[in-house]
Order: structure tokens, then sequence, then C-alpha cells
């Protein structure tokens, strides 16, 4: 008797349905192939699972209407929703193992050495068209605009996803206040030439020239979290007074970034306000 | 009114089934009675809970298949497990308190003074029948899955206890074999207790005859990143003369790392699994297409 080659479409959409059942907006499939080609050494897919045929990218988790309608940023300070994505990667990899008899590997969201990613998991969702990459960072779906991902290796063959035909970014209303002011909304939110960390020029259409400074945004959206932890030890060790050390050890700041560590699952980002100016997907967050 | 035994039997099936669904990769039924033996006062079910009767024990696979190939050895270190069988544990213990009505609590299982927990897990699977310990840094082994994370639920219910395992698992006809050769297994070799590692043993008669474990040396390499590995570089920091060094270390990626450890701790649950991987126990089920 011969094993009889399974319909790979099928079960493509049997994994993809599965995994939109239980919370992912969006499920894509990329080919790793075309990954490894602008993959950083070391961060091809195959240097972490040999056997791997196939990516799987979900995105989804982003915060709730309500929470980006709240007058208190705290609220979005403190309620972050990426690790129900990593859960979700996690539960379907353990499904192809356990019911297809296929490896897979749910990407840890935490990085390798000198702070590096394991993988690109920007380019992933960019090769399997879960978005494509946006002026203020984030990569963007057309529909949903931000949302967090996950990535899933697997020996899977499933047949790929092509990257999206246009860009999610810029959008047309983007585009016509570019034109009338040199600006975007989020470019004019962050503005990196007043102290922000964005900048850039569109032309024809498309983004160019993007400017984006790295540091300065994550000592924003990481305000609370292991930088701000970095920090507090910092301004400790250089402190002569032992009153003034035991104020900044027992102060509110240090607390909450404490907090923020041990809860890190409801305090992944601390600073949203280019996206909250994002056209892109803003339709998701307006309700009653 | 008490159970009589077939409904206790019925009980303890849908019960088993229950923590499957929730998901266990397996579970066994200890009678609480049973820790007694072989632990002191305080540490047994009955210190947990008065009047405890049974306790679930519930076992999930730790690292997935995909992670034991990876050539990367540093995903292994932060890519741990799903706590899927605490979940189990809960969801049995929500159960049995509100379809039943006993007394039922999760296990104590995290280290609450030294390196003893309060209620051992590994103990728990071996009374349930669900492994037995190993050469290998004593993990119980599950004859089916080799290594797998324990948790359980104490509860005032009595279920049909399972039977403790005949046959140890450890050491393997295989391992046997080599030992029999080369004075060691696939574990001594790959971590010798004389060697700078953790694990020497003897096997006579095809079972282990003695065992050696070091564990503190073990924990410093299982356990690198995370709260020990964070409280030796505050210890660094405190000793520093010089405060440039204190701050390289303050500022290393090897800090970073420590707390995203401890923050995001399921991912970096263990940081060493070179005895596990080269043991034969469970190894043909980590092969997959």
């Amino acid at each position: 008797m011969t094993d009889v080659e399974p319909d790979w479409q099928m079960v493509k959409s049997e994994v993809l349905s599965g995994a939109l059942k239980r919370g992912a907006a969006v499920a894509r499939v990329g080919d790793p192939d075309a990954l490894a080609a602008i993959a950083a050494p070391g961060q091809a897919p195959v240097d972490l699972l040999p056997q791997v045929r196939s990516i799987i990218v979900l995105g989804g988790s982003a915060p709730r209407a309500g929470e980006w309608h709240s007058p208190r940023p705290e609220v979005m300070e403190t309620v972050g929703t990426a690790d129900r994505m990593a859960a979700l990667g996690s539960a379907v990899a353990r499904r192809i193992e356990d019911e297809l008899g296929y490896y897979a590997l749910n990407v840890p969201t935490a990085t390798d050495q000198d702070d590096k990613p394991f993988l690109d998991f920007t380019a992933a969702a960019v090769i399997s068209g879960a978005g494509s990459p946006s002026l203020a960072g984030p990569v963007l779906h057309p529909e949903h605009g931000f949302l967090y991902f996950t990535v899933i290796l697997t020996s899977l063959p499933l047949p790929a996803d092509e990257p999206l035909d246009a860009p999610a970014c810029p959008a047309p209303s983007c585009v016509e206040m570019y034109d009338e002011r040199g600006l975007t909304p989020c470019t004019d939110v962050c503005n990196i030439d007043d102290g922000g960390c964005l900048g850039g020029q569109i032309q024809e259409g498309l983004v160019i020239g993007r400017r984006y400074d790295s540091n300065r945004c994550r000592s924003r959206v990481y305000h609370y979290w292991i930088p701000g932890y970095q920090a507090v030890l910092d301004r400790v060790l250089s402190e002569p007074d032992a009153e003034r050390r035991k104020m900044m050890l027992y102060g509110s700041y240090f607390t909450r970034t404490m907090w923020s560590i041990t809860y890190s699952n409801v305090s992944q980002g601390q600073c949203f306000e280019c996206m909250r100016v994002c056209p892109v997907g803003a339709e998701q967050r307006a309700l009653r | 009114m008490g159970l009589d035994d077939e409904q206790a039997a019925v009980a303890t099936d849908a019960i088993k089934q229950l923590a499957l669904d929730s998901g266990a990769t397996v579970v066994g039924i200890a009678a609480a009675g049973a820790f007694n033996e072989y632990v002191p006062e305080g540490h047994r079910p009955t210190d947990f809970l008065p009047g405890a009767q049974s306790v679930v024990v519930a076992g999930s696979l730790g690292p997935s298949n995909a992670a034991w190939q990876s050539p990367n050895r540093r995903l292994m270190e932060i890519t741990g497990y799903d706590f899927r069988e605490n979940v189990a544990s809960l969801v049995v213990a929500e159960h049995i308190e509100t379809a039943h009505g006993y007394q039922a609590i999760q296990a104590p299982a995290l280290p609450t003074s030294g390196q003893h927990p309060p209620m051992s897990m590994m103990l728990a699977a071996v009374l349930s029948g669900l492994g037995t310990r190993s050469i290998a840094a004593n993990i119980i082994l599950n004859p089916t899955y080799g290594l797998l994370y324990y948790a359980a639920a104490i509860t005032t219910m009595p279920l049909v206890p399972d039977h403790q395992l005949e046959d140890n698992v450890c050491p393997a006809r295989s391992c046997v074999k080599m030992y029999e050769m080369e004075g060691k297994t696939p574990c001594m070799a790959v971590c010798p207790a004389d060697e700078g590692g953790c694990i020497d043993a003897t096997i006579e008669g095809g079972e282990i005859s003695s065992s050696y474990f070091n564990r503190e040396r073990c924990s410093t390499r299982a356990m690198n990143f995370g709260i020990r590995g964070h409280i030796k570089q505050v210890e660094l920091l405190t000793a520093a003369d010089d405060i440039e060094e204190a701050k390289a270390v303050l500022h290393s990626d090897d800090f970073r790392r420590n707390l995203a450890a401890i923050g995001r701790y399921k991912e970096s649950v263990a940081q060493c699994f070179e005895c596990m991987r080269v043991c034969p126990v469970g190894r043909y089920r980590r092969n997959l297409k």
C-alpha cells in the first residue's frame, strides 16, 4: 500500500481556520526560502529548524476598541495582549505535532544573545502577506492595522501565500495629508525633528527615506520594563546619598517597573501614539 | 453519603478524561495516604488539605519535538513549556469542587524553603504510576514519553488509585548494554560527575544499584537564566568596587536576559536539557515527519 499524498491546500485551510477560530485575526503561510534570502546570518528559518518547509504567521490580539478610546493613557500602558498570540502559536504548534505528526516550532518571542531576535517576525509577516511595513514601524494589515504576531516553523509542506499586492501604508488619507503639510499622522505625532522617533517622505504614494530613532522609541515603548529597571539601578549605583538611594528603590517608578516585568504579558508596550493616529484599521477601533 | 465502588470508578475515569481534555499528556491517581511512607510530616497531602483522600497527577510534555531538533541550543534555553499540567490540575480541582462537592486544591510544588518543594511532584508521579526515578538528575521518566512536567490536585474525594509501575523505566535496555561495554550510560557520558558534570551511577543486574546527582552544579546550568542568575548579578553589582564595572554588568545583554527570563518564566524554565537529549526513553516519539 502506498501513502496517498494529502491535499496540502486542505491541510493548510484546516490549520489556519483552527487558528482563526482560536483568536487569530490573520493567518498566513510564508515560504522559508523567501525569508532566508533576506534574513540576517543565523536567523534563517533553517537555522532554527532544519526540517522547515513552511512558516505559519498568526496575527491578532491588538488592544481592544475600548482600550483605544480610554482617556487614561495608563490603560494602554499596562494592558498589552501580545502573549495571547504566543500562547496561540504554542497551541497550534502542539496540534500540528500531536495530530498531524510534523515538526512545529513556535519561535520564542524573547531575544537571543546580544538582544537579537531568533527570527525577524516583521520580515516573516511581510513575506507571508500578513501585512506590510509602515512608516510608523509596525507591520500593518490592510484591514486590521496594528497586530501582534507569532511565527511557527513547521515541516508541513503547505502552499505559501504571496506578499500583499499593495502596501497598507501609506493610506490615501496620509498621502493627502503629506501632500498638504509634509507630514503624516504618525510623523506628526512623534516627529523625529522635534524630539520624536519618526520621519520620512512619501513619493508617488510610496514611503521613501524612512527615518526612525529606535533607541528613543524603545525608551518610550518600554518606559516601564527591563530598560526602566536598569535605568533606576544605574542611578542608584551612581547616587552617593543613602537616603536618596532608598527613595529610588522604594519609589513608585521602580515598583511599577517591577510589576511590568513580572506581569509583562499585560505590559507589552507603553506608547501607542503613532498607532493611535494611524488610519489603517481605524474602523476596527471605532465601535458604539 | 460516600461513593460506592462503581460510582468512584466512573467518577475517576471522568476526572482523568477531563485532565486529558484540559491539556495533560498523561494522568494518574495516587492515594493520599501512600505519601506517608516516603515523606515526613509537613510534606504529605493531608498537611495541605485535612481529610485528603486522593491526589490527581497530571503530566505534560515540555519542549515541542521541533525544539529538540533545533541546532540552535539557545532556543531550548528559552523554549520551556506551556504549563498545561498546571492548567489541567486547576481544572480538575475546580471540577471536583463544583460538580462533586468535595474539597480540592492545587498541590503546592514551588520551593518555599531551600530547594525543597512543600509537596514533591516527583513522588506524586511515581505513586500514581506515571513514571520512575532515573539516573539523569533523578528526573521521573514516563515509559512512553520520557521527560514530562508534573502538577497535581489534592482532594477529599475518594477516587480509585493507580498502581505504581512494576518495572523501572530507567535504565533502558540500550543504556544497560552501553554501561556493560563502557561503564557509563548516555546521560552519565554527556554529564559525568567526575569530569565537572552532575551525574554518576552504577548498574547491577540491569537495575540502578547506586546513583549520584550533583544538584547544586546542575541547578547552576539548568537554571542559568532567571531568578538565580539575577540574584547572582545583583550580588556582583553590590560587591563591585568600580562603578563602571557595575554598570557594565547592569547594561549587559545577560542582565536583560535574566530579567526577561523572570518576566517570561514559562519561556525559560530550564536551560540545560543535555541528559534528556541523549535519553532513549520516549526518544522515538520525538521523531516526526
